[in-house]
């Protein structure tokens, strides 16, 4: 070549070289490994309390997984909601600056004639499409365990009512839709923190100390007026899925309170980006 | 420098757009609107017209901000913008839907049954018919739409003042304000009760209880949302899950009336006064105050005079020695020789209805 052309590389290509490189991490591995066994380690352990008849003590949604199968992925996933997911999406958001950081990557990837906001976009695509990834695997795992260890056909909902199995299927998905979107409603705010510094530790810390921290806002009557901003607040809205007929209003109002905290990190994380120098 | 600045800008434009839609998110719409306005209507007329509605098919959800500083029993503890959803279908047939935490208590009413589902032990209890003769006896009462409003509005006039104040919009709908006040006179400790009823299908969408020294009511059930129009008639059916135990209602509820029967037989009891400061004193077995209940978790079985110790107030008079539990809205008193008096009424008032007997 005599002329000197710069030229970008196809978005598409990169999006796949990040999401590549994410997955090649044995921490990765091993996190998305651990997490497609939560559902069959549960499935496996409410089969065995089932076989032993201790169905008593089971409340809200344990009292109606027992030989409920297609219910397994919904329980499970909502379990993950309180402190395995949020873990896994605060540690893929450490990794793709805070990690890439202290390994002195960022630096070469910040001198690259790259627009910040391009980079920021394919680290945080890294982040949302492993997300979901975990989230579709746990489902995936849920389901199949579900239906051999616990059995029955269709869905019992906690309004009585039973759901074919495709009704069923249905309801799994918008559960893993809506617990996608919360975790990256907090891996959002992680990125954000993860941009500011080369601790790859520090973004877990406070990641999780932000879930702890709301967590215990939440549970103080006297701070009732501080729930609707917390990010924790709507986790529990999922639930509304095993309900018969579904209810909208709640699970609306949870996706459009991660979708603040989206807005709120992202720009935070890219104005961040933007003055970075290594 | 430049890319500083566009820096700056970025963020505090996204973080203030954030924080304004998480708190748009939590206010309630139409909270700052101004009343709509509606024909002027009389008290008479506005009762009259609730009495003489049919509740048409609609579908609604219920909020309920209990304030009273104790948990009453047989409503569901949990306050909150949605703690049911109702479906009726103007003929009778109806669905209820109460939530417990991410379980559920379903009613079905399918015009000859009453299932009721419980989603924490999945168990299906059936009701059937037996209940249909109290509502045909109120339902004869009220055949007569213009009388009974007269004669309601008349039986609360004794002690009250009704008046129509005003309009207000309850989940999103214009409604008209019925506000029931004690007459200075009534020793109570509340101030009014007020009333919303849809303008339009003369449903009562609301009901507020406020007391003395509260800007906020102490209690307030109603709809949150709530639309009219056919409903899907899959609600008003329930077909029991496979491998669920049903259990037959109504066999088990003759023996709980008689029960029922029996025990208020021994509770002796009585009502002293009318109207706002009304009293019920009764008699509770001495058994039941020294009796043990059992407390879940780790904590040890407490007996209930020392749970009555915890929760209200030694006092002494010419009845013996009591507790009195105060709450916004009411006031009990239980004695140590199990006499207890109830009402929506200062101390004093409880001391004096057991004085009578």
């Amino acid at each position: 070549m005599s002329t000197l052309v710069v030229r970008r590389a196809p978005i598409t290509r990169v999006l796949r070289s990040e999401l590549r490189m994410v997955l090649r991490r044995p921490r990765t591995l091993i996190g998305l490994g651990l997490l497609a066994l939560v559902p069959v380690l549960m499935g496996i352990g409410i089969a065995i309390a089932t076989a032993n008849g201790e169905e008593g003590g089971a409340e809200g949604l344990a009292a109606l997984v027992i030989g409920n199968g297609m219910l397994l992925p919904i329980f499970a996933l909502s379990i993950a909601m309180a402190m395995l997911l949020p873990l896994t999406g605060a540690m893929l958001a450490a990794d793709a600056l805070a990690g890439e950081s202290a390994h002195g990557t960022l630096r070469g990837m910040l001198m690259a004639p790259v627009g910040r906001g391009r980079l920021l976009a394919v680290k945080a695509f890294g982040v949302a499409s492993v997300t979901l990834i975990a989230v579709l695997l746990m489902a995936l795992t849920g389901i199949i365990s579900g239906v051999l260890l616990l059995g029955g056909d269709g869905m019992l909902t906690a309004s009585g009512t039973s759901l074919p199995f495709l009704d069923a299927l249905g309801r799994v998905l918008i559960t893993a839709l809506y617990v996608t979107l919360q975790v990256w409603a907090l891996a959002a705010v992680a990125l954000a923190v993860s941009a500011f510094t080369e601790h790859p530790l520090i973004v877990v810390v406070v990641s999780l100390g932000l879930v702890i921290v709301s967590g215990v806002l939440a549970a103080i009557p006297a701070l009732d007026w501080l729930d609707p901003v917390l990010v924790t607040t709507s986790w529990d809205a999922v639930s509304e899925v095993v309900r018969d007929p579904i209810e909208w209003g709640p699970l609306v109002e949870g996706g459009l309170r991660a979708l603040c905290y989206l807005v709120i990190g992202g720009s935070i994380a890219y104005s961040r980006m933007l003055t970075r120098d290594g | 420098m430049d890319r500083k600045r566009t820096a700056l800008t970025v963020a505090a434009a996204g973080t203030a757009a954030g924080v304004a839609g998480l708190v748009l998110i939590a206010s309630p719409a139409g909270a700052d609107e101004t009343p709509p306005v509606l024909p002027p209507v009389s008290a008479e007329a506005l009762v009259q017209s609730v009495i003489q509605a049919d509740v048409p098919a609609l579908a609604g959800a219920v909020e309920l901000r209990n304030d009273i500083g104790l948990p009453i029993p047989g409503l569901p503890q949990a306050t909150g913008d949605n703690v049911a959803r109702v479906y009726t279908d103007g003929n009778g047939r109806g669905r209820i839907s109460l939530k417990q935490g991410s379980g559920e208590r379903t009613f079905v009413q399918d015009g000859t049954t009453t299932w009721l589902w419980n989603s924490a032990n999945r168990s299906v209890t059936k009701f059937t018919g037996g209940e249909d003769k109290d509502g045909k006896d109120t339902a004869d009462k009220l055949s007569d739409p213009a009388t009974a409003a007269r004669e309601v509005v008349e039986l609360i006039k004794k002690d009250s003042t009704v008046a129509v104040d005003g309009t207000a919009r309850v989940a999103d709908r214009p409604v008209y304000q019925l506000v029931l006040t004690p007459k200075p006179t009534e020793r109570t400790l509340l101030r009014e009760v007020r009333v919303s009823i849809d303008s339009q299908t003369r449903v009562p969408l609301r009901l507020e209880v406020l007391a003395n020294g509260q800007s906020e009511p102490a209690l307030r059930i109603g709809f949150t949302e709530f639309s009219t129009g056919a409903q899907d008639p899959a609600l008003f059916t329930f077909t029991p899950p496979a491998g669920v135990k049903v259990t037959e209602g109504a066999a088990k509820d003759k023996g709980a009336k008689a029960d029922q029967e029996s025990l208020f037989k021994s509770a002796n009891l009585k009502i002293v006064g009318e109207g706002w400061d009304t009293v019920a004193t009764g008699q509770v077995p001495a058994a039941l105050l020294s009796a043990q209940i059992p407390q879940s978790g780790e904590r040890a079985a407490a007996d209930v005079t020392s749970l009555l110790k915890r929760l209200g107030k030694e006092v002494n008079g010419p009845f013996g020695t009591g507790y009195v539990i105060s709450t916004k809205v009411g006031t009990a008193l239980v004695t140590t020789d199990g006499r207890v008096a109830v009402g929506a009424v200062p101390q004093q008032v409880l001391i004096d209805a057991l004085g009578q007997k």
